[in-house]
């Protein structure tokens, strides 16, 4: 798929702009602080009805504003898809095909994307919050019931965790509650992890491809997925709902000492090993960032494989901080088969050299220069 | 300049009801001084009837002129069939139907901790006490509605109820009649998949 155009009105530092892309490599070139990132996130708000950046759609409006609106055209195999975010002081709508969804659920999908942003390639080295929120926006936007259940899940957890606040404040006492609640996140719990089990595993596939040529055949990559359940009850939903529920059973002491809910996937972990050895610990800077770039590349072709047509790219300011090599191979990766998206404040040395017939915006105080 | 008196404090009642501000509610108390007489004096009545004349049912928490109420009083209706809804409006949309001829109870909420609602902030103590004292009730149909905190308050009746040998079943969640299989979103299909019944 890719993203034949777009329209912003009132959105961040832009009034009113109208733009049509390569379906190729599209360059948003200019100086700091001048709306670059703000094109990508635009892209991205279109694609996930939410921001990278932040969590309140205010930031999004125009401080002039009261509304902002963010329309674009997905180009699929067969079909074209208008689609429409308008963000209102009060809220959101979303529109597919001018149709208003009325779950978001339903909108997310239409238009997959893929970020690339510095902050990425601490992927494996940062906090174990930015790999599970990495996963669930990836993973999200391949599998609208991964979507589903992971905000049943956010719902129960908070009910759960509030609940058990009260029991030990003693302002409840009903511990048949709590069982229900456990039950309850038990089961939604078991949906998430055994999915992420599925797509990490498909996903670990392709990013060892891409880290043994990176690297020349020298460095094996793995995952392993980290959570306090034995291997053998992640077999099945069936077996990790049976595990949560044990752990809640075992640990309600535990939990009520400290109100909150200890297990579950909002507490798993992803870690990464280079020939066995945890990058994280053991790697050098080199290997972390070799491993970081091979996730990201390997997501798109697992959303290839699990949506059946290539996302979109979004790489902000990534160019920079990856050396020669390392950016020969992103771009060669990606030329001729994703449409990607790419800032910079100049246009030099590898990619000058690689990137052919590129279309470039030339982007100065939120407006598009010819 | 403030307003007169009788109309700020028409303001200020307006302003009352759920979402209307200030300014929706100078419109309506401007609205209502045009009105005729006539109109206003039977509008006046009808608030104050409500709070008059209704009272809540001591048996299924429904509202009524009469305690107990209408379908409680009903014998011809199946007493062994009891319909747990969250809200008394619930209890009109299933009458409307038409199909259910059983009594119900009413929750007057969901379990939710957020919201500070734990089982004995709702009216789940005085459906099992009426289970205790009411030998012919031999079903209890949970129609809370298919959100997380729904659910949770029908498996948690569940678990107080089955144990005294009394079944409980919760109405099934899928397509809407007359709809298209292909439009239903993918979790209501998967709900109607899960729910299906032999033919
Ligand atoms: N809601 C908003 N309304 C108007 N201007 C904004 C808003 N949010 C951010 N800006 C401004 O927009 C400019 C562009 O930011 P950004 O897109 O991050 O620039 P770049 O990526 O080109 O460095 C910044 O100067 C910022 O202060
Ligand atoms: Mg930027
Ligand atoms: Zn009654």
């Amino acid at each position: 798929m890719y993203l034949r155009d777009m329209s912003l009105r009132h959105f961040r530092n832009y009034e009113s702009v109208d733009m049509t892309f390569k379906n190729g490599i599209n360059i948003l070139l200019g100086k700091n602080a001048q709306g670059k990132t703000s094109l990508l996130e635009a892209i991205y708000v279109l694609a996930l009805a939410r921001s990278h950046r932040t969590s309140s759609d205010r930031d999004l409006i125009n401080w002039d504003a009261t509304a902002a609106q963010v329309l674009g055209c997905v180009q699929k195999q067969s079909t074209s898809v208008p689609l429409e975010l308008d963000l209102g002081k009060t809220g959101k709508r979303a529109k597919v095909n001018h149709l208003e969804q009325a779950k978001l659920s339903q909108y997310i999908g239409q238009l997959n994307v893929i970020l690339f942003a510095p902050e990425d390639l601490s992927l494996v080295k940062g906090s174990p919050q930015v790999r599970r929120r990495f996963i669930d926006m990836e993973f999200g936007q391949m599998n609208s019931r991964y979507l589903y259940n992971l905000s049943q899940y956010r719902t129960i957890l908070k009910q759960r965790n509030r609940y058990l606040k009260e029991l030990r404040n003693h302002k409840q006492s009903d511990l048949v509650l709590l069982d229900v609640l456990s039950d309850q996140l038990a089961a939604f719990g078991a949906e998430i992890i055994f999915e992420r089990l599925k797509l990490l595993k498909e996903l670990e596939h392709w990013a060892a491809a891409v880290h043994k040529e990176i690297s020349q055949g020298k460095e094996r990559l793995t995952f392993k997925y980290v959570n306090p359940l034995e291997p053998e009850q992640l077999a099945s939903t069936d077996s990790i709902y049976e595990g949560l529920k044990a752990l809640f059973e075992q640990k309600r002491e535990k939990e009520l000492f400290q109100r909150t809910t200890l297990f579950g996937p909002h507490r798993d972990d992803l870690q990464f090993f280079v020939n066995d050895k945890n990058v994280s610990t053991f790697g050098s800077q080199g290997q972390q960032r070799t491993a970081a770039l091979s996730v990201k590349l390997a997501e798109i072709n697992l959303m290839k494989e699990e949506t059946g047509e290539y996302p979109v790219l979004l790489l902000d300011d990534v160019l920079s901080e990856l050396d020669d090599s390392r950016q020969t191979h992103l771009l060669t990766a990606i030329q001729d088969k994703v449409q990607t998206f790419l800032t910079t404040t100049s246009l030099s040395g590898v990619a000058r050299q690689l990137i052919h017939d590129p279309k470039v915006f030339h982007i100065e105080n939120g407006k598009l220069l010819e | 300049m403030q307003y007169p008196e009788p109309i700020a404090k028409l303001i200020d009642s307006y302003m009352k009801l759920p979402g209307i501000g200030s300014k929706t509610a100078t419109r309506l108390a401007f609205y209502t001084l045009d009105m005729d007489e006539e109109d206003v004096n039977g509008f006046a009545k009808s608030l104050m009837s409500t709070k008059k004349d209704l009272t809540t049912c001591s048996i299924c928490g429904n509202i009524t002129e009469q305690d107990p109420c209408e379908i409680c009083r009903d014998k011809t209706r199946d007493q062994s069939q009891v319909l747990v809804v969250e809200q008394v409006k619930d209890i009109m949309v299933m009458e409307r139907m038409r199909d259910f001829h059983g009594l119900y109870h009413v929750l007057n909420g969901v379990l939710s901790p957020i919201e500070g609602k734990g089982p004995e902030d709702i009216n789940i103590a005085s459906l099992l006490k009426r289970l205790q004292v009411n030998k012919e009730i031999h079903e209890v149909i949970v129609a809370t509605n298919a959100t997380p905190e729904g659910e949770a308050t029908a498996m948690y009746i569940a678990r107080l109820v089955k144990p005294a040998g009394i079944k409980v079943t919760r109405l099934a969640h899928g397509l809407s009649v007359g709809s298209d299989i292909e439009y239903a979103d993918e979790m209501t299909l998967s709900k109607a998949v899960q729910g299906r019944t032999e033919i």
